[in-house]
């Protein structure tokens, strides 16, 4: 059996050292055309911050790929024929699989606004290798930077670039910052806290026009409120879609919508053919098609698809949702769905402490858990939620959670007693 | 990238083995053969007014464990387990380890560093030296060598020493701070760590057993007294003099700053044993790793703790010092440094969670 895997991320090894557990005698081959060897995309900033070199990037030592006996290719693939098996990479060659995993991962959305063809340098996106080497260039630069988009990844350019002395303007076209995770509150926690490290933060502000010299140097932009901005960087980080433009240029590409399309067994629409981590689209066996784009499902798909190519029955359904990031020096867990319609909700915010707890339940059950500033253990969340427990059990137990280092651990009696105080009958 | 200033271009240099790193590491080697081979620092010393080129020796190391602890405690000023923990190491340091000595000294009694055992100090339980100090020292040393040091080490790990007592691991956490990312994370490291610390242990427990015997039976057997003051006299110029200090803080830009605690430190080769059976250890939450290698990254004894984070896996390396930095630097919370009992509730959890398949890189180890 020839295994190829297109993409070496994090799906995509997965995927490859789960088959090889099974198979010790499978060919495998994992194709990339962005890297020699799997490397930590969640890391980059660390490596824009002179906090790691590209090598720490790497989680896995490089003779490992020997021991396990992962062929690897650096090329993109540019052509599919699944009628024949065969893939063409662009250094011309073919080769043909038994199975394929398309592990292709996400692209960055581009701004459309008016005079973002004409840009030739100091637009930059930040995720991959690439983008990394392209930011660099211009950060050695100095002078005036602005990202557009409040993600995580946006703010992590922030990061990146206030950490190298650049004065950065951070656009937010939400009323707060990233209100797909965060409440109001929290989001202006965050965004004091970003303020504190001298970013001009604006909400409710997007980019309108881009403006550029003759020769394509980015000079400035438009905002949506009319202002001028000179720039000599413009970072985008308006989010993420599944890899598959390069899927219309193949000779039979399999069926998308957002993503690569794919049942709950990751198999495509193409025979032999799976797709998994952020560049799939997965019709699950009940509710909306799913399109997960953090790491720790990549990693998950990646296990599952390689399972479902080992002919294991695979039926994926996807756990409580629960992610983790950090602004800045604040670490926040999110476990659950937060903002579900008549939900209602406990938020404490810790006296003198950038940190804060928000717990959700509906029909005294909770659902969500949003934590701020310190840390905590989302399984017992998880927990929680699937034994549907009522809010005083979490906040009577919430100790039991608590994964703050030794002499660090949060007053969590504040918070309690302010909930026993708010539930008391006047 | 490197931030574009002379001063970061310079702290890049240094702290990443550039030219002026091998540059600062032949200083600190000449430093110590200079210390170690000649009178060169006696007249420095007596010209301050020190009575020897020890004591000088012992107040630069002070001044730089001090000076290298504000700077660690500003750094991680956020984090109470940094502060406190290197408030006490700075607090050992200049009082146990410098002013005690020297004030026991002054008023005519034994120099004797409270703050030192065996086997580290090879010298506190072996009868031709121990035996001259006074009684209640002797006892202490028994004590401390012999019960304190194994049973704190049950319950709390080797840390209690390696990263809140020892001098040596001391100036690694202070002024060794900038370097400590230097330590070679592959598992050949690993492999020759392994041999060669439980080498030196072997020597270490060979040499002290002479050194009883001889004491019990050496005025009958000069032959034998006279091969182990011999033995005992080279193990003390090669463990205790090259590799503890010339090689040990002299490759503190090349190697990181725990080369001599990782790989021949017979008392972290003890603490290492006992931390494995006791209730010390690094607890891993499910699941939320991100695969960065901040933790690998910044652990001081070279242990990839990226590699247990991301296959789930909570563990207990021998060679871990319980610096707490790996927690500190992970941003998702990962790790948690934790002396389990049986009650905690991390540990019911992990139980019931840990026959679950989860994600098993093991085969990669
Ligand atoms: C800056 C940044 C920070 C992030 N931080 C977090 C975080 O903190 N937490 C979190 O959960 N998630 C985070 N994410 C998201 C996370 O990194 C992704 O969800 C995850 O990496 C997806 O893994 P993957 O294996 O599906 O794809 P990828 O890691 O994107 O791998 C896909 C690979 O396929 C290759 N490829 C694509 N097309 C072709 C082709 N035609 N031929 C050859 N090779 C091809 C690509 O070059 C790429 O190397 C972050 C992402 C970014 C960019
Ligand atoms: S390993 Fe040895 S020298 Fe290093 S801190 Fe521990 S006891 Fe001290
Ligand atoms: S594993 Fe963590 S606590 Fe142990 S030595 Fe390494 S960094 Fe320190
Ligand atoms: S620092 Fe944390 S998230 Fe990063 S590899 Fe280590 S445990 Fe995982």
């Amino acid at each position: 059996m020839h295994h190829i895997i297109i993409g070496n991320g994090v799906a995509g090894i997965t995927a490859a050292l789960t088959i090889r557990e099974r198979d010790r005698s499978a060919q495998i081959t994992l194709i990339s055309g962005e890297s020699d060897y799997f490397f930590s995309r969640t890391a980059l900033m660390y490596a824009f911050m002179d906090r790691m070199s590209l090598r720490d990037l790497e989680p896995l030592e490089r003779k490992v790929y020997d021991a396990q006996k992962f062929n690897r290719i650096r090329a993109w693939v540019t052509n599919l024929d699944a009628t024949t098996r065969t893939l063409t990479l662009d250094t011309g060659q073919t080769i043909q699989y038994d199975a394929l995993l398309l592990a292709t991962g996400s692209r960055p959305n581009q701004l459309t606004v008016p005079g973002a063809a004409a840009v030739k340098a100091g637009l930059v996106n930040f995720v991959t290798l690439q983008d990394l080497e392209s930011l660099e260039k211009w950060t050695k630069l100095g002078g005036k930077a602005a990202v557009t988009g409040g993600g995580l990844i946006g703010i992590e350019l922030v990061e990146c670039l206030t950490h190298h002395g650049m004065q950065v303007d951070f656009f937010v076209r939400e009323p707060w910052y990233w209100p797909a995770a965060l409440d109001k509150e929290e989001a202006a926690i965050v965004t004091g806290h970003i303020r504190h490290h001298g970013v001009n933060v604006y909400l409710e502000e997007s980019v309108a026009e881009i403006k550029s010299d003759t020769a394509g140097k980015l000079t400035g932009i438009t905002s949506t409120s009319g202002k001028q901005y000179p720039l000599d960087l413009l970072g985008v980080s308006i989010g993420v879609h599944p890899a598959i433009e390069w899927l219309t240029q193949v000779k039979t590409p399999p069926a998308t919508k957002r993503g690569i399309l794919t049942n709950p067994a990751f198999l495509t629409s193409l025979p032999q053919v799976w797709a998994a981590g952020d560049c799939a689209e997965i019709e699950l066996a009940q509710g909306k098609p799913l399109v997960e784009q953090i790491w720790y499902s990549a990693k998950r798909q990646g296990e599952l698809a390689a399972k479902s190519m080992l002919g294991d029955s695979i039926a994926y359904q996807p756990p409580i949702f629960y992610n983790s990031s950090k602004f800045f020096e604040i670490e926040f867990t999110t476990v659950g769905q937060p903002n579900a319609p008549g939900s209602e909700t406990f938020f404490h915010p810790f006296a003198g402490a950038e940190a804060s707890i928000r717990i959700t339940w509906r029909d005294s059950a909770v659902t969500a858990f949003n934590m701020l500033g310190s840390r905590w253990n989302h399984e017992f969340f998880e927990r929680w939620i699937t034994e549907r427990r009522a809010p005083q059990y979490v906040i009577d137990h919430l100790a039991e959670a608590q994964f703050d280092g030794e002499f660090c651990t949060l007053p969590l009696a504040e918070a309690q007693s302010n909930f026993n105080q708010s539930r008391s009958p006047r | 990238m490197i931030r574009q200033t002379t001063y970061d271009r310079f702290a890049h240099d240094i702290t990443n083995r550039g030219i002026s790193a091998w540059l600062l590491a032949a200083l600190l080697t000449s430093f110590y053969l200079v210390l170690y081979f000649t009178e060169g620092l006696t007249p420095v010393a007596k010209a301050i007014g020190l009575d020897s080129k020890w004591t000088l020796y012992g107040l630069i190391y002070t001044i730089a464990v001090v000076a290298g602890g504000i700077f660690v405690i500003r750094r991680y000023r956020h984090n109470k387990y940094q502060v406190v923990r290197t408030c006490v190491v700075m607090f050992v340091q200049s009082i146990l380890a410098f002013a005690l000595p020297q004030f026991l000294k002054a008023i005519h009694q034994p120099e004797y560093y409270f703050s030192y055992f065996w086997p580290l100090k090879l010298d506190y339980l072996t009868p031709n030296t121990i035996f001259h100090y006074p009684l209640p020292i002797i006892l202490y040393s028994f004590a401390g060598s012999l019960i304190l040091v194994p049973i704190l080490g049950a319950f709390f790990g080797k840390r209690w020493y390696c990263s809140w007592v020892c001098g040596c691991g001391g100036l690694a956490n202070t002024a060794g701070e900038p370097f400590r990312h230097l330590s070679d994370k592959s598992t050949t490291a690993w492999k020759f760590e392994r041999a060669s610390i439980y080498t030196v242990l072997g020597i270490c427990i060979t040499l002290t057993a002479l050194l009883f015997t001889t004491y019990a039976i050496g005025p009958k057997h000069p032959d034998l007294a006279a091969f182990t003051y011999k033995f005992q006299s080279f193990y003390g110029l090669i463990v205790g003099t090259m590799l503890s200090g010339v090689v040990g803080v002299g490759l503190y830009p090349l190697g990181g700053t725990r080369v001599w605690c990782r790989n021949f430190c017979p008392m972290a080769a003890l603490l290492g044993l006992v931390q494995k059976v006791g209730r010390y250890r690094i607890t891993v939450k499910k699941n939320m790793c991100i695969s960065c290698g901040m933790c690998s990254k910044y652990c001081e004894m070279g242990i990839d703790v990226r590699s247990y984070a991301q296959s789930n896996q909570s563990f207990t390396r021998a060679s871990c010092v319980g610096c707490g930095l790996c927690a500190e630097v992970c941003p998702r919370g990962v790790l948690k440094l934790e002396n389990v009992s049986a009650k905690a509730p991390q540990q019911r959890l992990v139980q019931i969670t840990s026959h679950r398949s989860e994600m098993n890189h093991s085969s990669l180890r």
